[in-house]
C-alpha cells in the first residue's frame, strides 16, 4: 500500500487538476470533445510516464465530459454529444434567467454521478464485466430501443415527434453499409456524386452543433440585430437562486441516473449519448411530477448530467477488466497503455494493482477538482450570456466551424455538414418538426440497425428478441412501460387541451 | 474575463506558440522533407498496433531529421484521401497488409496501392495475428478443426471481413478445399467488427473459432477453464522465423517457447506446395507525385536509424519484430506477397 503512496506526488495531482481544467475548456467549446482532448494529449504520456500520463488523461476525460454542460445550458449547443439532454431543460432555464442556477445544479449532479460511478468501478469492476458480457446483440438492441422510446414521451405532438425521430434514423443510415455490420459494403441512401463525401455518413458532432448551434443562431438572426442580451433578466450573486434544497427529494433521481450512466458506460458499443437519453427517459417516466420536464425543470438536468458523468467510471469497467473500451474516449485512453507496453485484459487489475489504485485516485481527485473549478467559476462563466449577441454569435459560429473541421482531423465536408444541418435545423423548426426527437433518432439509429441485423443474422428468427434471455424479457417490460406511459401522458395532455379550448 | 475573451486569448496564444515553434522547426531541417509532416494511418484506433508502431517510427524519424511529425489515426479511407491530395510530401501514410488485402477482397474505398501510390520502406512486423478457441473446446489443434470440417462438421469462425482478419480464414478454407475437396463450405465465416465483438461471439457460443491477437487475447488464455471468458490459442499465422525473433519472455506470461507451438511446423495450413503463413507488416505509402528526393531521404534516414539499433529495442519491447526494407526492396517483396494471397482468395471463390 505504501508503494502506491510513493507514486502519488505533487506532480501527479497537479496533472490531474490541469487535465480537469483543460478538459472543461475542451468540453465547453462546441465541437471539441473529451475524446479530442484525450487524443491530443495522448503522445504526452510517452514523456510523462504511465502514472502521470494517466492522471492527466483521466483529468481530461472527467473535465471534458463535464464541460459540455456549459454551452448546453447557456447557448442550447451540446458541448459534447452526451450533454444533448442537458439542453432540454438547461436552455429553457437559461432563457428564464436561471442559467447560473441551472449550471450549479448540473455541476452538483455531475460530481455525484462521477463519484458514484467511481465507487462502483472500484468495488465491482470484475463482477460487472462478467455481467456486461451477458449483453449480446439482442440485449444491446433492446437497450437502444428503450432509449428510443424517449422520442414518444418528449415530443410535443406525438405523431410529429415520431415522424421526426424516424427522419433522424433515416439520416443516420446514410453512408457505407459495412460488411461487418451485416451489410453489403456499398454506399446507400445517396447520389453517386456524393460518394466521396458521404462514404462514412454524416459525422455526429457537426450534425449536432449544426442542428442545435447554427440553427439557433439562424433563428435569432431572423429577428434582426438588436442590442439586446442573450439572456434577459439574470439573477447574479447569491448563487443565482441556487440552494442545495433543490436536491431535496431528488436523491432517487440522482442515484438512478448515476447507475444508468455507469451501466450504459460499461456496455461496449452502446454510445455514451444513450446514457443521458436513457436516464432522462426514466426520470420522465418514473418521477411523479415530470410534466415540467423539457420546459426548464432542474430534475431533467440532474438526470442528464449525473448520467453522463457516471459514464466515466462505467466505461472504464470493461476497459480495465476485459481490455475493451466502453466508449469512444476510453478507446483513445487505451492507447496510453499500449504506448507503454501494458496489456489491458481480464488480468489487468490483479497484475497491475499499483496502476489500478493510481487510476482510482486520479479519477476521484479529478472529479473533486472539476467540482470546485466549475462550482466557483460558474458566476463568471454564466456571464457569457451578457455578451451582446452580435458579438457572441459570430464567435460561436467560428468555434463551431473550427471544431467541425478538426473533429475528424481536417475534413472540409464536416464543415459543410455543419452548415447543411444548421439550415436543415432551421427549416424543420419552421415547418413544425421537432429537433430533439430527430437528433435522438440520428444518434441511436445506426446502432439500432447494426444490433437488429446482427441479432437476426446470428439467430435467423424474430423470436430471438423475446426468448434470448431473462435480461431481454426485463428490457421488453421496460420498453412496454415506457411506451404505455407516453401514450397515457399524450392522452392526458390532449384531454387537458380539449378542456382548455372548450372552456 | 468572459468566456469568449478567454477563448480568444487562449486561441491566440496557442496559435502564436504554434507559429513560432513551427517556423523554428522548419528552419532547422535542411533536406527535402521539412517543416511539419503529418503521418496518417489506416486505422482509427489509437490503442491499436498501427498507431503504436507508427508512433515509434515517426518519433525516431522526427528526431533524426529534426522535423515535426504527428501521427493521426484517421482510418483507411480518409488516410488514402489525405494522401491523394498532398504530393508535397507533408502527408505520409503508414499502414499494413490491409492496404492491398482490402483491394483483393473488393472492399469499397480500396484501390491497387501498387498502381496508385509509391510504396515506401517496410518497418516492422506484428507477429500477433492469431486464431483462438474457448478453453473447453473439443478442438485441441488446428488440425482437429480441419479434420472436423472435412468430416462434415460445421465450424463457425468469427472474423472481420475484408482484410487481415479474413486472410487466415481464407487460407484455412483453401487448405480444407485441398485436403477435403467439397467440404470447405462447412467452414463458415461469422462476420463481425471489433475484437470485442469477436470475443463476444465466443462468449455467446455463436462462434467456435475466432480471429484475435496475441496482444489482445493473451490474458484470456490464462483464465481458469471454468471461466466463460477463457480461451486457448490454436494458431499464429506468423512465420516460425518471425516468432523466433520475438523477445524470449514473449508477451505477458506466455513465453516465446509457448508461442512457437502455434506456428509451423507444429501447425500446418497447406496451400498445395507450400504452407500458408502471414506476417502483418507495416510500411510507408506515398503520394505517387511526391518528390523522389523525399523517398530517398526517408530510406536513408531509416537505414541510419536502424543501423544505430535503438529502434529495434523499442519495437521488440512492444512486441513488434523489426523488419526494415528500403523502398525498392519493399515494393518487390510486397508485390510477391500480394500475389500469393491473390491466388488463395481466387481459389476459394
Amino acid at each position: 500500500m505504501f508503494d502506491i503512496l510513493s507514486l502519488l506526488d505533487i506532480t501527479f495531482f497537479l496533472l490531474a487538476a490541469l487535465g480537469a481544467l483543460v478538459g472543461i475548456i475542451f468540453g465547453a467549446i462546441p465541437g471539441m470533445t473529451a475524446t479530442m482532448a484525450v487524443a491530443v494529449c495522448l503522445p504526452l504520456t510517452y514523456a510523462l510516464g504511465l502514472n502521470h500520463g494517466l492522471a492527466l488523461l483521466l483529468g481530461l476525460y472527467v473535465g471534458g465530459i463535464s464541460g459540455g454542460m456549459v454551452p448546453a445550458v447557456l447557448l442550447n449547443i451540446p458541448g459534447t454529444p452526451s450533454s444533448i439532454t442537458t439542453t432540454f431543460d438547461g436552455y429553457p432555464m437559461a432563457q428564464k434567467g436561471e442559467g447560473e442556477r441551472a449550471l450549479r445544479v448540473s455541476v452538483v449532479a455531475s460530481v455525484v454521478g462521477g463519484l458514484i460511478s467511481a465507487a462502483i468501478l472500484f468495488l465491482f469492476a470484475p463482477l460487472l464485466a462478467e455481467f456486461s458480457i451477458k449483453f449480446s446483440y439482442v440485449e444491446k438492441f433492446l437497450i437502444i430501443l428503450l432509449a428510443l422510446t424517449v422520442i414518444a414521451s418528449m415530443s410535443r405532438n406525438m405523431l410529429v415527434g415520431i415522424f421526426s425521430g424516424v427522419l433522424g434514423i433515416w439520416l443516420s443510415l446514410i453512408g457505407t453499409y459495412s460488411i461487418s455490420d451485416g451489410g453489403n459494403g456499398k454506399t446507400r441512401l445517396m447520389f453517386d456524386f456524393l460518394e466521396p463525401y458521404l462514404f462514412e455518413g454524416f459525422s455526429l458532432l457537426p450534425v449536432l452543433i449544426g442542428i442545435f448551434g447554427i440553427a439557433t443562431i439562424l433563428l435569432e438572426a431572423e429577428e434582426g440585430v438588436k442590442s439586446g442580451l442573450a439572456g434577459k433578466n439574470i439573477t447574479f450573486g447569491k448563487g443565482g437562486g441556487f440552494s442545495f434544497t433543490i436536491f431535496k427529494g431528488r436523491l432517487t433521481n440522482l442515484v438512478r441516473s448515476s447507475f444508468i450512466g455507469t451501466f450504459v458506460g460499461m456496455l461496449p458499443g452502446v454510445g455514451g449519448s444513450a446514457a443521458s437519453v436513457l436516464a432522462y427517459t426514466q426520470e420522465k417516466n418514473l418521477s411523479r411530477d415530470s410534466s415540467e420536464m423539457g420546459k426548464g425543470a432542474p430534475q431533467g438536468l440532474m438526470a442528464s448530467e449525473s448520467a453522463n458523468n457516471a459514464l466515466t467510471g462505467g466505461a472504464l469497467i470493461p476497459l480495465l477488466s476485459l481490455g475493451i473500451p466502453g466508449d469512444s474516449t476510453t478507446a483513445v485512453l487505451i492507447g496510453a497503455f499500449t504506448l507503454q507496453g501494458i496489456q489491458v485484459g481480464p488480468l489487468f487489475i490483479p497484475e497491475n494493482a499499483d496502476t489500478w489504485y493510481v487510476m482510482m485516485t486520479a479519477l476521484v481527485f479529478a472529479n473533486i477538482v472539476m467540482f470546485f473549478l466549475m462550482f466557483y467559476a460558474i458566476k463568471h462563466i454564466a456571464k457569457v450570456v451578457l455578451v451582446p449577441k452580435y458579438i457572441l454569435y459570430p464567435i460561436i459560429v467560428m468555434m463551431c466551424v473550427v471544431g467541425a473541421y478538426a473533429i475528424n482531423y481536417g475534413i472540409m465536408f464536416d464543415v459543410w455538414t455543419l452548415l447543411i444541418f444548421g439550415v436543415l435545423g432551421y427549416l424543420i423548426q419552421k415547418v413544425g418538426l421537432e429537433v430533439a426527437p430527430l437528433i435522438i433518432g440520428f444518434i441511436l439509429g445506426g446502432q439500432a440497425e447494426v444490433y437488429f441485423v446482427k441479432s437476426l443474422e446470428s439467430a435467423g428468427s424474430y423470436a430471438i428478441f423475446f426468448t434470448k434471455s431473462p435480461i431481454a424479457v426485463v428490457l421488453w417490460l421496460l420498453i412496454a412501460a415506457s411506451v404505455a406511459f407516453s401514450v397515457m401522458m399524450g392522452l392526458k395532455s390532449r384531454a387537458r387541451r380539449r378542456l382548455e379550448t372548450s372552456s | 474575463m468572459s468566456m469568449p475573451s478567454i477563448y480568444k486569448t487562449l486561441g491566440t496564444s496557442v496559435l502564436m506558440a504554434g507559429m513560432a515553434f513551427g517556423s523554428a522547426a522548419a528552419m532547422a531541417a535542411d533536406g527535402p522533407l521539412r517543416g511539419n509532416v503529418r503521418v496518417v494511418i489506416g486505422s482509427t484506433s489509437t490503442g491499436g498496433d498501427t498507431y503504436q508502431n507508427s508512433s515509434i517510427v515517426a518519433d525516431a524519424l522526427a528526431e533524426h531529421l529534426d522535423i515535426n511529425m504527428k501521427v493521426d489515426a484517421v482510418g483507411a479511407s480518409s488516410a488514402f484521401r489525405f494522401l491523394d491530395r498532398d504530393p508535397r510530401g507533408n502527408t505520409l501514410m503508414i499502414f499494413h497488409d490491409q492496404s492491398y488485402l482490402g483491394y483483393l477482397y473488393g472492399v469499397e474505398g480500396y484501390e491497387d496501392i501498387f498502381e496508385k501510390y509509391t510504396i515506401g520502406p517496410t518497418v516492422a512486423i506484428n507477429p500477433g495475428n492469431a486464431y483462438l478457441v474457448p478453453k473447453d473446446s473439443p478442438y485441441q489443434t488446428l488440425n482437429d478443426v480441419i479434420e472436423a470440417v472435412g468430416n462434415g462438421e460445421e465450424v463457425r469462425v468469427a472474423i472481420q471481413p475484408g482484410g487481415v482478419s479474413e486472410i487466415g480464414f481464407s487460407a484455412l478454407k483453401n487448405a480444407i478445399a485441398i485436403e477435403h475437396p467439397g467440404m470447405e463450405d462447412n467452414l463458415v465465416a461469422v462476420n463481425t467488427g471489433s475484437q470485442a465483438d469477436k470475443n463476444q461471439q465466443l462468449f455467446d457460443d455463436q462462434a467456435d473459432l475466432i480471429n484475435g491477437t496475441v496482444q489482445a487475447n493473451e490474458q484470456y488464455t490464462r483464465l481458469p477453464e471454468d471461466d466463460q471468458k477463457a480461451m486457448r490459442f490454436l494458431w499464429l499465422t506468423a512465420r516460425q522465423d518471425t516468432i523466433e525473433q520475438a523477445p524470449e519472455e514473449g508477451l505477458g506470461q506466455t513465453s516465446r517457447e509457448q508461442l512457437l507451438e502455434y506456428v509451423e511446423p507444429n501447425v500446418n495450413v497447406t496451400m498445395g506446395d507450400d504452407n500458408f503463413t502471414f506476417d502483418k507488416e507495416f510500411f510507408f505509402l506515398y503520394n505517387k507525385d511526391m518528390d523522389q528526393a523525399i523517398v530517398d531521404q526517408i530510406d536513408q534516414a531509416l537505414s541510419e536509424i536502424y543501423a544505430e539499433g535503438e529502434i529495434q529495442e523499442t519495437q521488440k519491447n512492444s512486441f513488434f519484430i523489426p523488419n526494415f526494407k528500403p523502398s525498392d526492396e519493399a515494393v518487390e517483396y510486397l508485390e510477391t506477397k500480394m500475389s500469393v494471397y491473390e491466388d488463395i482468395i481466387a481459389n476459394i471463390q
